[in-house]
C-alpha cells in the first residue's frame, strides 16, 4: 500500500518532468502563447488585449479590463461559484434543532 | 540548445513539480483530513505558478499601459491574460477550501475524529449498532 503510493508518486513526477521538458523556455518571447496572430492569422487575444485595452475601457491595468470587460460574463460566473460555495457553507455549518425531547433531528 | 540555456529556461518548472508532487503526496498519503486539504490548497497553489510563470515574457513590463512605453507594441508587456485567469482560479480555490473546511468541521462534530481509519472505524460499529438494533426491533 505505501509502496504503491509513492511509485505513484514518483510515476506523477517522473511524467511531469518529461512534459516540462517539452515546454518553451520561460520568458521566451518567442513562444507559441505570446505570438501576435494565431494559426487562422486572427489576432491572438492576449496580443489584443494589450493593444485595445486601454482604447476600450480607458483603464490603464489590462488585467482590470480583461476580467470586468472582455470576460465580464466569467467573472458573474465565478461569483456565482462562489456564493454558492458561501451558501453551501452556511447549510453546512447550520445547527441542526432540536425536537423537544432534546435530541438532535436528522 | 546548450544544456544551461535549458537549465535556466526549465528550472521553474521542475519546482512547480516539486510542489505538485507535495501536494499529491499530502492527499494520498497522509490520515489526517485537515493535512489533505493542506496538500489540495499546495496543489492549486502549484498550478497557478505555472500559469504565472507562463506569462512572463523577456524585457516586458508589467501588464499596466503607461504612456512612455505605449502600447502598440505587444511584447513590451507581460501576458495579462494568465493573471486574469489565475486571479478567478485564486477566488474559486478559497472558496471550495471553505467549503472543504466546513464539511471536515461537520464530520469532527459527529464523529470527534478527523483521522481517517478511525472514522472508517467508527462509522462501521455505528452502522452495525444500528442493524443490530433493526434486527432485534
Amino acid at each position: 500500500m505505501k509502496v504503491a503510493n509513492f511509485a505513484a508518486l514518483a510515476l506523477f513526477a517522473g511524467l511531469l518532468i518529461y512534459a516540462a521538458s517539452g515546454l518553451p523556455n520561460r520568458g521566451d518571447p518567442t513562444a507559441v502563447l505570446h505570438r501576435d496572430t494565431s494559426p487562422a492569422g486572427t489576432p491572438s487575444a492576449p496580443s489584443y488585449y494589450i493593444r485595445n485595452a486601454y482604447k476600450d475601457a480607458a483603464t490603464p491595468n489590462m488585467v482590470t479590463v480583461i476580467l470586468a470587460d472582455y470576460r465580464g460574463f466569467d467573472t458573474m460566473g465565478e461569483e456565482t461559484v462562489i456564493f454558492a460555495a458561501g451558501l453551501a457553507c452556511l447549510l453546512i455549518l447550520r445547527r441542526k434543532r432540536k425536537n423537544p425531547q432534546g435530541e438532535i433531528e436528522p | 540548445m546548450s544544456g544551461l540555456e535549458f537549465f535556466v529556461g526549465h528550472y521553474a518548472y521542475w519546482f512547480v513539480v516539486a510542489l505538485l508532487v507535495l501536494g499529491l503526496y499530502g492527499m494520498i498519503v497522509k490520515r489526517n483530513f485537515v493535512k489533505k486539504l493542506i496538500g489540495m490548497t499546495i496543489f492549486q497553489v502549484a498550478v497557478i505558478i505555472f500559469f504565472i510563470s507562463s506569462a512572463v515574457k523577456k524585457g516586458a513590463t508589467i501588464p499596466i499601459a503607461d504612456k512612455a512605453v505605449g502600447t502598440a507594441e505587444s511584447g513590451l508587456y507581460v501576458n495579462p491574460l494568465q493573471h486574469t485567469l489565475m486571479l478567478t482560479a485564486i477566488v474559486v480555490g478559497v472558496a471550495t477550501a471553505g467549503v472543504g473546511y466546513a464539511l471536515l468541521v461537520t464530520i469532527f462534530r459527529r464523529f470527534r475524529t478527523l483521522n481517517e481509519p478511525e472514522l472508517m472505524e467508527r462509522m462501521r460499529r455505528e452502522r452495525e449498532a444500528a442493524e443490530k438494533q433493526g434486527n432485534d426491533a
